[in-house]
């Protein structure tokens, strides 16, 4: 079993459980939530590496983080009425 | 303590940059680059300050030192284009916006039919153009008292201009 802290300053709770998500088939695991902190405990459940899945599941939730911020900074384009 | 510290620890190489200096959207950018090439991992050792871990992956050869170079230029080309973006902002919104207007071209069919034209909102139309015939050319109503004075008359049987006799001339001089 792997722990890992993901700081809530800088990854998105959303993003983290989209990783779960992905790499459920890969692993199990348990999540739990501090002030500071999202705790992740991964427990592998097939043949692949469990630091492998561990580091897969890190890239994969601080991307997801960044797109979601990314989205959120842009605003949505207004429709173009032709207007003049 | 100066404004980045690297530190090695087995496979993986740590580096710790001041948020004020390096700002966490510079951070998130020079992440977003590395995660094809490195397994990336954001922490905050201590408030004001930001680590990044960074793990190569299998079959990427290169030295974690370089590594850590590469990641530092591209943590300040990120920051620095942001600060052109900031500084720049009104004006690329302007551009974008004229950009936009002219591509949109001339109202269609339906943005006519969707304009709300009345009385108050309709165009000035100062030559008449958009008057009807009849409502141009139509007769005006004439004051009672000068309809008679005023019809032409109307030429006799035998064919003779009229006389005048009984009425005044148009222009009332005698004869």
């Amino acid at each position: 079993m792997i722990e890992i802290d993901y700081s809530t300053d800088l990854y998105s709770g959303t993003a983290i459980d989209s990783a779960v998500q992905v790499y459920s088939d890969y692993a199990s695991f348990e999540l739990d939530k501090t002030n500071e902190a999202y705790k992740v405990r991964i427990t592998k459940t097939g043949e692949f590496d469990e630091k492998t899945i561990a580091d897969e599941f890190s890239n994969y939730a601080l991307g997801a983080t960044i797109e979601e911020r990314q989205s959120e900074a842009r605003p949505a384009p207004e429709p173009v009425t032709g207007e003049r | 303590m100066s404004d980045i510290s690297t530190s090695h620890s087995g496979d993986a190489l740590t580096l710790e940059f001041d948020e004020g200096l390096y700002p966490k959207d510079a951070v998130y950018g020079a992440a977003y680059i590395f995660i094809d090439r490195c397994y990336v991992h954001l922490d905050r050792p201590s408030p004001g300050r930001i680590s990044v871990r960074l793990k190569l992956k299998e079959g990427v050869k290169r030295a974690l030192d370089d590594l850590a170079g590469e990641f530092e230029n591209e943590i300040l080309g990120q920051a620095w284009r942001r600060q052109i973006i900031d500084e720049n902002r009104e004006l690329i919104e302007q551009v974008t916006t004229q950009a936009l207007a002219g591509a949109a071209g001339p109202p269609g069919l339906d943005d006519l039919m969707s304009m709300d034209i009345d009385d108050d909102t309709a165009f000035e139309d100062p030559l008449g153009i958009a008057m009807s015939w009849e409502d141009k050319y139509k007769k005006k109503s004439k004051p009672s008292g000068e309809s008679e004075e005023e019809e032409p008359e109307e030429p006799s049987p035998s064919g003779e201009p009229p006389t005048g006799e009984g009425k005044s001339s148009a222009a009332g001089s005698p004869r």
